[in-house]
């Protein structure tokens, strides 16, 4: 949406369109093209990969088919709605007659305007760039965007929204951070409701029950096909990568979900046949990797890939851009709108365990319970320069997996590829520990 | 179905319960086989048997209790005393299971409940605070019927002449009552005119709606309910929780029907049953987490919660996901 549709002057930009130069809005539109390409090059070089990811990759394509279908559904009146976080109900968006995409962004290029404008070089980079592509229309899906739902869930986004409303309406959803039952419960049901109006009076449509309980059935769907897909990760010989499984998480929030489940119902298809082959995603004795710690969204796959090129292979994640988006079924009790959106808006939260929350000893418990079902042997814990709430976690979630004897390091990234090198070492380094560890405990073993 | 996961567990639960309200009309009208058998005649059961059925030949458990206290004393209370054994010794086996699986009270405020969601009205959920102000009421009504009942009995006190006023305290604002002396009346198995029990009908109307909008309203302060939770943290019975596969996503707290608060705050135990859960197995049926809950009897897992789309109960209900 233009700027002109809007009433009221801009908070930040008063100049909006004439602030960066042509220059630098067309620089950072080719670099973000270019960059998702050579992303995408790189996870089609996969080993033994299944056909269908294709499909997965399609979704994602920079300008690809899903930003024209999305074009095509706004032409014909239909609404698109943003959303920067994994708190936000897809279902009710659905049920509306919207559909939701979340924008979050992944591409490097657009954190160099949002630097110029904000002048906070420490801010998170994944703001940075969410709201730089917005500022010089780099990223087509963004632009597709009739509101923007983001949960306040810390700092960057908190602000990050409030610029953003210089491009597009904006919702915000107060995230009530200090987890307690009740109070807690009653708040965040409090700003379910407020974004069903919300979405209400964007698509001119009453949210009906029906509507609501099918959309429901249809993403509890999903996430069955999600969990058949998870069991292909437990096996010795893994046939999927880790970076193929965040893909397709990912692409739940982008596409159609119906479809989205035929196409993981056909993966497990193939996956069943590439087992009964023998063919499997990365090395053989591969080290069982859990990935952690601060989104990575696509194209930003620098570390999952630099993992799986280094000798490991992700079998797990914890991500809010990976399994998280996909963990927790909606179970109803009763169906009466009220009872649907309490279980809806509990669904999103109280099994939400994003370090913006305190208390959240669930995460460690989660992760734990992960590596013992994934037999995973170590842990790769990714932090955003920025991202103060995984920053300090993971110092907690390290001494935790220290008396549990996993291993686990930490690395911390910026948007950009400088430091390639060095983690590369780092993670080398680490699988070869992995590596060392497990031939030990072969050998104790043995001799016991 | 299965994207909502089904009821595994309710079907079974149902049929307990409807031929457990058979089986106790029966014993109240003393239909045969029921009232002629001495054996079934001293069977004194929580909230059955109502004596205020006319013809009843035996009478509920709570009836029995009061009575006991206020006349027992020249027989050293050995009939409440053998009643009582009989009903902590059921406790300690199967718990509470009497409440959620036979209790008829709790079958009509399911039927109430059923209604409710069928016409598509919202539960009314009480507060935490609310609560926690309700979960002792259940015991001050059990302590009052003790304190109201023991020293009519003890002929010392000379309270023996309030034996017709004042006696079988529970009983005059017992919903049962209210409802079989009115129903009796109805149906012409007693005489028109006959004085009705105001203050039960009143508390028969007040169970009736605030069982409609309250989820087991009565319940929560049923004094046999209090009783039973006396003893059910002793039971063979209970209700396991594997805390390393809980993800305190609440769902267990929102299903339960007596919000039963400890099956999702408690990340200690393994017996999360503590004293007011009913066993009812609803959050068995929708947690969502492999193995997280189990109804279990000593160590054996009866039923465990599993992950939607992979139902079985028995082997009996299970269903292919997306079939
Ligand atoms: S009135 Fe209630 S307590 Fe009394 S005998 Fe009947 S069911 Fe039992
Ligand atoms: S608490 Fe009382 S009324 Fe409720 S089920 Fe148990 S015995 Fe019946
Ligand atoms: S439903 Fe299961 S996983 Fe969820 S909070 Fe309850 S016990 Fe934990
Ligand atoms: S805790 Fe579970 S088994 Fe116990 S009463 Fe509540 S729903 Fe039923």
């Amino acid at each position: 949406m233009s700027r002109s549709d809007q009433e009221g002057p801009p908070r930040y930009l008063k100049d909006r369109e004439e602030y960066f130069s042509d220059e630098q809005r067309k620089r950072t539109t080719v670099e973000s093209r270019k960059m998702e390409k050579r992303v995408r090059e790189n996870l089609r070089a996969q080993k033994d990969r299944p056909a269908v990811m294709k499909y997965f990759d399609d979704i994602h394509t920079y300008g690809g088919i899903r930003v024209k279908e999305l074009k095509e559904f706004r032409k014909t009146g239909g609404k698109v709605v943003g959303t920067l976080c994994v708190m936000v109900p897809f279902e009710l968006i659905n049920a509306a007659g919207a559909r939701g995409v979340r924008v979050s962004s992944g591409y490097y290029e657009p954190v160099h305007p949002a630097n110029e404008l904000l002048g906070d070089a420490g801010l998170c980079p994944m703001v940075k760039s969410t709201i730089g592509a917005k500022m010089v229309h780099s990223d087509p899906l963004a632009e597709e965007i009739d509101l923007l739902v983001c949960p306040a869930t810390c700092d960057g986004k908190l602000k990050l929204a409030e610029i953003y409303e210089d491009w597009a309406p904006v919702m915000m959803m107060n995230i009530p951070r200090v987890k307690t039952g009740d109070t807690t419960s009653r708040l965040w049901m409090g700003e379910i409701k407020f974004l069903k109006q919300k979405l209400e009076e964007l698509t001119g449509r009453k949210i009906k029950r029906k509507a609501l309980l099918n959309e429901i059935g249809k993403w509890n769907d999903a996430q069955a096909a999600w969990g058949r897909l998870l069991e292909y990760r437990k096996s010795k010989t893994p046939p999927i990568s880790g970076q193929d499984m965040m893909l397709i998480a990912q692409a739940s929030q982008k596409d159609e979900i119906t479809r989205w489940t035929k196409k993981v119902k056909d993966l497990e298809k193939e996956l069943k046949v590439m087992v009964r082959k023998g063919l499997h995603a990365g090395e053989t004795g591969a080290a069982r990797i859990m990935l952690a710690g601060s989104p990575m969204i696509y194209p930003n796959f620098k570390i999952p890939s630099l993992v799986e090129e280094s000798g490991g292979l992700i079998v797990s994640d914890e991500l809010c851009s990976g399994h998280r988006i996909m963990s927790d079924p909606v179970m109803l009790d009763e169906r009466s709108m009220s009872e649907m959106l309490m279980a809806l808006a509990e669904r999103y939260f109280f099994p939400c365990t994003c370090p913006c929350f305190s208390p959240n000893d669930d995460r460690i418990r989660r992760m734990k319970e992960s590596i013992h079902l994934f037999g995973v042997e170590g842990v790769v814990f990714h932090t955003l320069r920025g991202c103060h709430l995984n920053n300090l976690e993971a110092t907690k979630i390290e001494m935790k997996l220290r008396e549990a004897e996993i291993p686990m390091i930490k690395l911390e990234s910026e948007y950009d590829d400088g430091d390639v090198e060095q983690v590369r070492t780092r993670i080398e380094a680490f699988v070869e520990m992995i590596k060392t560890r497990r031939a030990f405990s072969v050998k104790k073993e043995g001799s016991s | 179905m299965d994207r909502f996961k089904g009821s595994i567990i309710r079907p079974w639960r149902l049929l307990f319960q409807f031929l457990g309200v058979a089986f106790l009309l029966g014993q109240s009208f003393g239909l045969p086989p029921f009232g002629t058998s001495p054996m079934l005649r001293t069977l004194f059961l929580p909230n059955a048997s109502c004596r205020y059925v006319d013809t009843a030949p035996t009478s509920c458990f709570y009836y029995q209790f009061q009575d006991g206290m206020t006349s027992g004393a020249s027989t050293y209370y050995v009939d409440v005393i053998v009643v009582l054994l009989i009903i902590v010794l059921m406790v300690l086996v199967l718990g509470r299971i009497w409440c959620s699986w036979l209790c008829p009270f709790g079958l009509v405020q399911e039927g109430l409940a059923y209604l409710r969601e069928n016409l598509n009205i919202r539960p009314y959920r009480l507060k935490w605070a609310h609560r926690e102000l309700l979960r002792p009421v259940k015991y001050v009504i059990l302590f009052l019927t003790v304190l109201l009942s023991l020293p009519i009995g003890l002929s010392g006190l000379g309270l023996l002449g309030c034996q017709s006023t004042l006696a079988l305290p529970f009983c005059q604002v017992c919903p049962a009552k209210g409802f079989f002396t009115v129903s009796e009346q109805l149906l012409g198995l007693e005489p028109w005119g006959t004085a009705l029990p105001l203050l039960a009908i009143v508390s028969l109307l007040l169970f009736l709606v605030s069982s409609f909008f309250v989820k087991m309203a009565f319940c929560r302060i049923c004094p046999m309910g209090a009783f039973m939770a006396l003893f059910s943290r002793f039971s063979l019975m209970w209700l396991e929780k594997d805390v390393d596969k809980c993800t305190k996503c609440r769902i267990c707290l929102r299903v339960c029907p007596v919000d039963h608060d400890r099956v999702y705050e408690d990340m200690e135990s393994v017996d999360v049953a503590g004293s007011d859960c009913t066993l009812c197995g609803r959050c068995v049926e929708m947690c969502p987490e492999e193995g997280c809950l189990s109804l279990s009897f000593g160590p054996k897992r009866l039923a465990s919660s599993k992950k939607p789309g992979r139902l079985g109960f028995l082997g009996m209900f299970h269903r292919k996901e997306g079939k």
